[in-house]
């Protein structure tokens, strides 16, 4: 009976515990609290997740996202409000402090209620645009759901998105169908690093105002893949701001719906889209974390690896130039419980920079060995012909996961007088060292021929006398 | 070095005439204090004899001894420095004390001679051989000391 207890307790703690890796504070920011019963299944699954839920409406009093000058939640989820400004607490400035101070928030937007205001000019400044008409919404004429809008095409039924490319990891993949219902569709601005789609609308979609009574849209604000029905931007800090154009998907009323797209039955997965996006959203997948660095000389007799986890890095100071140095670098993933090993995407490449001012070696990482719950890259390489102060620097900075930045100073001297290799082990010196031995040999004889050869008293007063 | 030790006169008034006949000026006017009938044919190969016969009878053994040292450590200097230029100068301070040793050798035996060639006494009143070559010596213990640290 006894085990059976702790056997649940154990359950039940690993069930609370599936939670962010940056904290569990969820403020949920919605226009009444009656509308919260839309959103049930949602948030029941981000409790389930472990989060704990605060409610509030713009205008309630106790609303702040600080306390005592630090944050007060850990993530914010912004759900549409029916009025045009968010409050003196939330405004574009208060949010972009929050995120500076790595809080995480998940706008949803939707074309029925507008934007407000402080909305608006929060994504002008991570340089994520919107429609300036306050009704304009997303349709398709081919990827529309025919049963909830046979009118107006503007419930999109999409696929899961694929990854854009190749060596960027899938944190939004699923099978079936999303839909997205009244969309208000984003473009991104095409100078920021930051920002990366989520779901980008099919290319026959486009953005119009419904409002507008004209037959045929002229201008549209975009069209096709230009527009996001979902985007992120992860800040460098790697706070992440993700933008959702319909914040209907959300509902209860999506979570598993009957759709026709095409004439074909289809059911909504809204529901595993939006664990997926919340998990992202909210750090419980893509989050990047460092374990130990530790770099050695990798030289003969003085080859030695701190490889105890507890230990701390105790790593060299100093190393002389034309050393041979290896490196490790312990990363881990933190996948919605726990960490585990990081795995890099196929086509990417971890790097190791050994730098003074300019890197002097770009090096690519590769996976030596894995512990429970990291993989160890490592890397190993001949200091520069440079005396000075060098960076070891592992710099990694990809859409969808924290970065990585991590720096290790060490001091690379010259050879010391003694360290020289003799001038007999270079066989090029040879012929000298030769030269020199010759000379000494020669100097040698000479000076016992010279002495032999004294010539008598009488041979130098000879020679005199010749003069 | 026959005509340099007649006297000073002699020898600024042969320097003087040196550029009006730069090969054959010195030979006459040895052969003419010394020996006239010798130096009949004014070719060259005769000149060269006449010299290296001259050399060979008249020069101290000491002085011959010193000459031929000098011309072994030339040899020495020329096959290391040609060793330079084809191979290269990797480990540069080896070239360098290897052939400043000979260069340096060739310096130290120079004096040598200078300071014991006996048609060079009355410059060297002073100094006797024995401590000209004790000069000498001292000085090629100190060369040979630098260039073998200096080669590492």
């Amino acid at each position: 009976m006894r085990w059976l207890f702790s056997f649940l307790a154990l359950a039940l703690f690993c069930v609370v515990n599936a939670r962010s890796f940056t904290g569990s504070r969820l403020l949920v920011v919605l226009e009444e609290e009656s509308e919260r019963e839309k959103y049930g299944v949602f948030l029941g699954d981000l409790e389930s997740r472990g989060f704990t839920i605060t409610t509030l409406t713009p205008k309630s009093e106790s609303l702040s996202l600080f306390k005592h000058g630090a944050r007060a939640y850990d993530h914010l989820l912004l759900l549409p409000t029916k009025s045009k400004g968010l409050g003196p607490a939330l405004t574009a400035n208060l949010l972009l402090d929050f995120m500076k101070k790595e809080g995480n928030v998940l706008l949803a937007l939707s074309a029925e209620t507008g934007t407000p205001t402080a909305v608006q000019s929060l994504l002008l400044e991570v340089d994520i645009h919107i429609p300036s008409d306050r009704n304009a919404l997303v349709v398709d004429h081919f990827n529309y759901d025919s049963t909830s809008a046979a009118e107006k095409h503007d419930v999109l039924l999409l696929p899961f998105p694929k990854p854009a490319r190749s060596d960027v990891k899938d944190y939004f993949g699923g099978e079936g169908v999303i839909a997205v219902p009244r969309a208000v569709g984003q473009t991104l601005g095409n100078e920021s690093p930051l920002l990366a789609p989520i779901l980008k609308a099919p290319s026959t979609a486009y953005s119009y105002n419904p409002k507008d009574e004209a037959d045929i849209v002229e201008e549209p604000f975009a069209v096709g893949q230009q527009l996001n029905l979902v985007s992120a931007m992860q800040s460098l800090n790697s706070a992440r701001l993700t933008v959702l154009g319909s914040a209907e998907a959300l509902q209860n009323a999506w979570f598993a719906e009957k759709a026709t797209l095409a004439g074909k039955a289809v059911k909504t997965a809204n529901r595993d889209f939006a664990a997926k996006l919340s998990s992202w959203a909210f750090k419980e997948t893509g989050v990047l974390k460092v374990g130990k660095l530790t770099h050695y000389l990798n030289e003969g007799s003085s080859k030695k690896l701190n490889s105890s986890s507890a230990l701390p890095e105790n790593n060299p100071k100093i190393y002389r130039i034309k050393n041979d140095v290896a490196f490790q670098i312990e990363v881990s993933e933190y996948t919605s419980t726990h960490l585990t090993p990081f795995e890099l995407p196929p086509n990417d490449i971890l790097q190791l920079e050994f730098s003074m001012l300019s890197p002097f070696h770009r090096l690519n990482l590769s996976p030596i060995s894995q512990t429970a719950n990291s993989t160890i890259f490592g890397a190993s390489f001949r200091t520069p012909d440079q005396h000075g102060i060098f960076n070891f620097a592992v710099k990694y900075n990809r859409p969808f996961l924290t970065g990585i930045e991590e720096k290790r100073q060490v001091t690379v001297r010259h050879f010391a007088h003694d360290e020289w290799p003799r001038s007999w082990q270079i066989s090029a010196a040879w012929v000298w060292i030769a030269g020199i031995w010759v000379t000494v040999a020669g100097w040698v004889v000479f000076v016992g021929v010279w002495l032999y050869s004294a010539p008598v008293g009488a041979a130098v007063k000879g020679g005199k006398k010749t003069q | 070095m026959a005509p340099k030790n007649r006297n000073p006169a002699a020898t600024q008034s042969s320097t003087q005439t040196v550029p009006s006949t730069p090969a054959a000026a010195p030979k006459p006017s040895s052969s003419s204090t010394k020996k006239p009938g010798s130096g009949g044919a004014y070719d060259a190969q005769d000149i060269v004899l006449g010299i290296w016969n001259k050399y060979v009878e008249k020069t101290p053994q000491r002085v011959k001894l010193l000459d031929t040292f000098m011309g072994f450590l030339v040899v020495v200097a020329v096959l290391q420095f040609l060793y330079c230029i084809i191979v290269g100068n990797f480990p540069f301070n080896a070239f360098l004390s290897g052939f400043s040793a000979t260069v340096g050798q060739f310096v130290l035996t120079a004096s040598l001679r200078i300071q014991t060639n006996p048609e060079n006494k009355s410059e060297f009143e002073n100094i006797s051989h024995e401590r000209a070559f004790a000069d000498f010596v001292l000085g090629s213990f100190l060369l040979h000391f630098f260039c073998v640290n200096f080669i590492n």
